[in-house]
């Protein structure tokens, strides 16, 4: 078996259908749509008075599924990839192995509760960008990258979701999503340790890692997807992050880079609009 | 009730526990040094594997029993200084060099259409062997003075036990024709060879037989 698995060949049955971040990229719909095809909505945070309320928590949850997998090969793949001792501690990678039991129950969890929600595996596309975050030849890399930009959406998305199910009435949701909520904050703990642990003395290796953080978080916050605005459809959950070891400073940088991309995404469908409009005059 | 200053016999009758083992602090310290290092290349395998293997039930109880094993490692890891080996490092090692090629054989296979072989490599060779070890150990050890060591090995048998009945489930489970089942037999033996060779998970005399020259009796 080679060490450095490509996302290309990562393994899956026929049900599921892959795509890459630049796929979704040049797909002309969007998370956020324009007034009109969201039903003139001007708060578009998923919740159950959303017009598509069902829809969109059942492509929520499949991401939220096919995400898991990937975090689970990621989390395996980082025990295997290096070398202990010289390229990764033995204790980084036990966590690793914990991260993997996790990820491999959350699978589990996700699978159950889209079965709950009416969905079938494969039904959505497959966005493979998470497993691509965990690809990097370092591990402290994949620990800034998968750790604490990757699972720290996954804090985001499952306060989101938790908060979905209790305003839905449904506890079976709320409960499910609670108790991956915990392990996904001790999930982004784990990489902010090492990542401090690992870093103490090498500023710029720790530069890097914050840098590639940087560079997935705004990846993660295209289209405005999750910000602490009312029109992103996932909301910052600013005190869980804080539990899982992030400085204000850093939950302020993610807010403000989530919101610049809120606005650039806003400006290019008005652009989107005013050129529709120009071409029908 | 009975008077509370009547010597009682500071064993009761019921306890048989012995105090001859068949390994002193030395030869205790070097097997789990390679119990050690066989753990975590299996929890290592497993952990790889995940990404390559298509089906999802397997793909998720990979995941789960990589964590086991590395929860093995990490107890052999640190019962390693209470045997007076104060740098594990040191006896983390594989019994032989067989041993290291059994490894390289067990891992080599990667392609979605090898499930099977990975399966069998794990359940039907490494962990029937780690069992066959940890069960000689646990039944050889003294069982007063090596007590701590025997405590691991009953909650990691009851894993080994476990995973090896999952494993072996979602072998019968793929297989499904007679080529199959001689494309399972073929990798068991192949394995099975280089294991035969490195003499078990802590080398010859893993399950007793021809014991290493420092093992003796007390």
């Amino acid at each position: 078996m080679r060490t450095f698995f490509p996302v290309e060949d990562l393994a899956r049955d026929d049900r599921f259908n892959q795509i890459t971040m630049r796929d979704r990229m040049g797909d002309a719909r969007s998370v956020l749509t324009s007034g009109e095809a969201a039903g003139k909505r001007n708060n578009n945070r998923l919740t159950p008075s959303r017009k598509d309320a069902s829809d969109a928590a059942r492509g929520l949850m499949h991401g939220i599924f096919v995400g898991e997998i990937q975090a689970l090969e990621g989390a395996g793949r980082t025990c295997f990839d290096f070398e202990t001792g010289t390229e990764a501690p033995f204790a980084l990678k036990l966590d690793m192995a914990r991260q993997a039991w996790d990820e491999a129950r959350h699978v589990e969890i996700s699978i159950m509760l889209s079965n709950w929600m009416g969905t079938e595996i494969g039904q959505y596309a497959e966005n493979t960008v998470l497993f691509e975050a965990a690809c990097s030849s370092d591990p402290v890399l994949r620990l800034a990258g998968v750790n604490r930009a990757l699972e720290g959406l996954a804090i985001d998305v499952f306060t989101t979701m938790k908060e979905f199910g209790d305003l839905a009435g449904d506890p079976y949701l709320e409960f499910c999503e609670d108790w991956m909520l915990a392990d996904e904050v001790t999930h982004v703990k784990m990489g902010s340790d090492w990542l401090r642990r690992l870093t103490e003395h090498d500023p710029e290796r720790r530069k890097k890692a914050l840098e590639f953080q940087g560079v997935v978080d705004k990846l993660f916050s295209y289209g405005g997807t999750r910000s602490d605005s009312e029109e992103s459809p996932i909301g910052l959950a600013r005190r869980f992050r804080e539990l899982a070891g992030f400085s204000d400073v850093e939950v302020e940088d993610i807010a403000a880079v989530s919101r610049e991309a809120l606005d650039e995404r806003k400006a290019a469908v008005a652009r989107m609009q005013a050129a529709a409009t120009l071409a029908g005059a | 009730m009975a008077d509370p200053h009547k010597p009682r016999a500071p064993f009761a009758p019921w306890d048989r526990r012995e105090l001859p083992g068949l390994f002193d602090v030395e030869e205790s310290a070097r097997r789990i040094g390679n119990y050690k290092w066989a753990e975590m290349k299996l929890f290592e395998a497993l952990g790889g594997w995940v990404a390559t293997v298509p089906e999802l039930d397997v793909k998720m109880r990979l995941g789960t029993h990589c964590y086991k094993h590395a929860w093995h490692s990490e107890l052999w890891h640190k019962r390693l200084p209470e045997l007076r080996e104060m740098n594990p490092e040191r006896l983390t090692q594989p019994a032989n060099e067989a041993m290291v090629r059994f490894v390289e054989a067990l891992t080599e296979p990667e392609a979605p259409e090898l499930t099977i072989e990975k399966l069998v490599g794990v359940y039907r060779v490494f962990i029937p062997h780690f069992i066959s070890a940890y069960t000689f150990h646990k039944n050889n050890t003294s069982q007063i003075t090596d007590a701590p060591t025997i405590r691991s090995l009953n909650f990691i048998l009851q894993d080994e036990f476990d995973d090896w009945r999952d494993g072996e489930m979602l072998i019968q489970s793929l297989i499904e024709t007679a080529d199959e089942v001689d494309r399972a037999a073929a990798h068991q033996a192949t394995l099975e060879k280089l294991m035969l060779e490195a003499g078990g998970i802590a080398g010859h005399g893993s399950i007793g037989g021809a014991t290493s020259p420092s093992v003796t009796a007390y």
